[in-house]
């Protein structure tokens, strides 16, 4: 046998090795499971009574800040639930926990991201302890990916908008450098903005690159420990849960339900 | 990585088909890539390359990517060589 091409002529064949020769013309997507599970995923989140957001960033954009903050403006009129995703460690599901919500750690324990069978277990143990604190369901469930820029990006989760952070000192190229996390976002969210006189952040550069890549994105500005720019986000998120319960009661098996 | 858990995966995929097809070898197997799909090509195949040899079925098989557009990976063409039930 050849090794570097493939080719299957062995000195005894006989002629006969072409005759064993099949093809087969498949057409089928490797990441169709992922993608199905991420189906079944949305699925039950709406089952839940919420709409999911996958927040997509680098590590230290300020993603957990950011939810903390969130949590402290909405929690009384919204059920918030949290997926924490992390290589290692419970440190974000514990500063989520401090704020007196449902939150589920998943460790991958090296992989680079999450994906759709790794946020269908976390789901399970979020329901539970949603039930377990008296609630009946949630309206927002953010899942925080994993810090990663680049991986997240192929992987549905079964979240009904997509976010991509990138905070002031990380630079306003990001956009360009990281194409396919742009085009595929519903949201942009340039984080960290009370930094600005202190960096080389160009606000127009994010905005324009990433607009290229993405003409339908939206794009907020906000520093979420000083509070700048955090009453579009919060809008933002209302408007996205709205739509949410429209979208079920118009649903034709709401009739049913 | 998971260029190397895709890679994994489609090695599943493969020795699943030769099992199916009654084949020995898969010989080549064409793999589309999307441009948008952030897969490093260079990493799938390296990570493929590494793994085949841990299956009879796929220890030879050639993996040829092209690119494509849009955000997806997707299995085409297979070329096995079947045993004598094939």
């Amino acid at each position: 046998m050849c090794d570097s091409c493939g080719c299957h002529i062995r000195e005894d064949d006989g002629g006969s090795g072409q005759d064993r020769r099949k093809i087969v013309d498949l057409h089928k997507s490797l990441l169709a499971a992922n993608r199905e599970q991420a189906m079944e995923n949305r699925h039950h989140i709406e089952a839940m009574g919420a709409v999911a957001l996958n927040l997509i960033s680098s590590p230290g954009s300020g993603k957990t800040t950011l939810l903390e903050q969130t949590i402290g403006r909405l929690a009384d009129r919204l059920r918030i639930g949290v997926i924490e995703g992390d290589i290692e460690t419970e440190r974000d599901a514990d500063r989520i926990r401090k704020k007196g919500i449902p939150v589920v750690q998943l460790t991958t324990g090296g992989a680079c991201h999450l994906d759709a069978p790794l946020v269908h277990r976390g789901l399970h143990d979020l329901e539970e302890q949603a039930r377990r604190a008296g609630m009946d369901g949630l309206d927002l469930l953010f899942i925080e990916n994993v810090g990663n820029l680049v991986c997240p990006a192929t992987f549905d989760l079964g979240e009904h908008a997509r976010v991509v952070l990138v905070s002031v000192p990380e630079g306003s190229d990001k956009p360009a450098k990281y194409p396919a996390t742009f085009a595929w976002a519903h949201l942009f969210v340039i984080s960290k903005t009370d930094l600005l006189p202190h960096f080389d952040f160009s606000i127009a550069e994010a905005r324009r690159e990433a607009l290229a890549l993405n003409p339908d994105l939206r794009i907020l500005e906000l520093a979420a420990t000083t509070g700048t720019g955090m009453a579009a986000w919060t809008a933002f998120l209302e408007e996205l849960v709205a739509a949410g319960q429209c979208r079920r009661n118009s649903s034709p098996l709401s009739a049913t339900t | 990585m998971h260029e190397l858990s895709l890679a994994q995966g489609l090695l599943e995929q493969l020795d699943e088909l030769a099992r199916r097809h009654h084949a020995d070898q898969i010989l080549r197997v064409e793999v589309a890539i999307g441009r948008e799909a952030g897969i490093v090509t260079d990493s799938f195949v390296f990570g493929f390359n590494a793994i085949k040899k841990t299956l009879p079925s796929t220890r030879t098989t050639i993996l040829a990517v092209t690119a494509t557009g849009g955000r997806d990976l997707v299995l085409g063409r297979v070329e096995m060589e079947c045993d004598d039930h094939g």
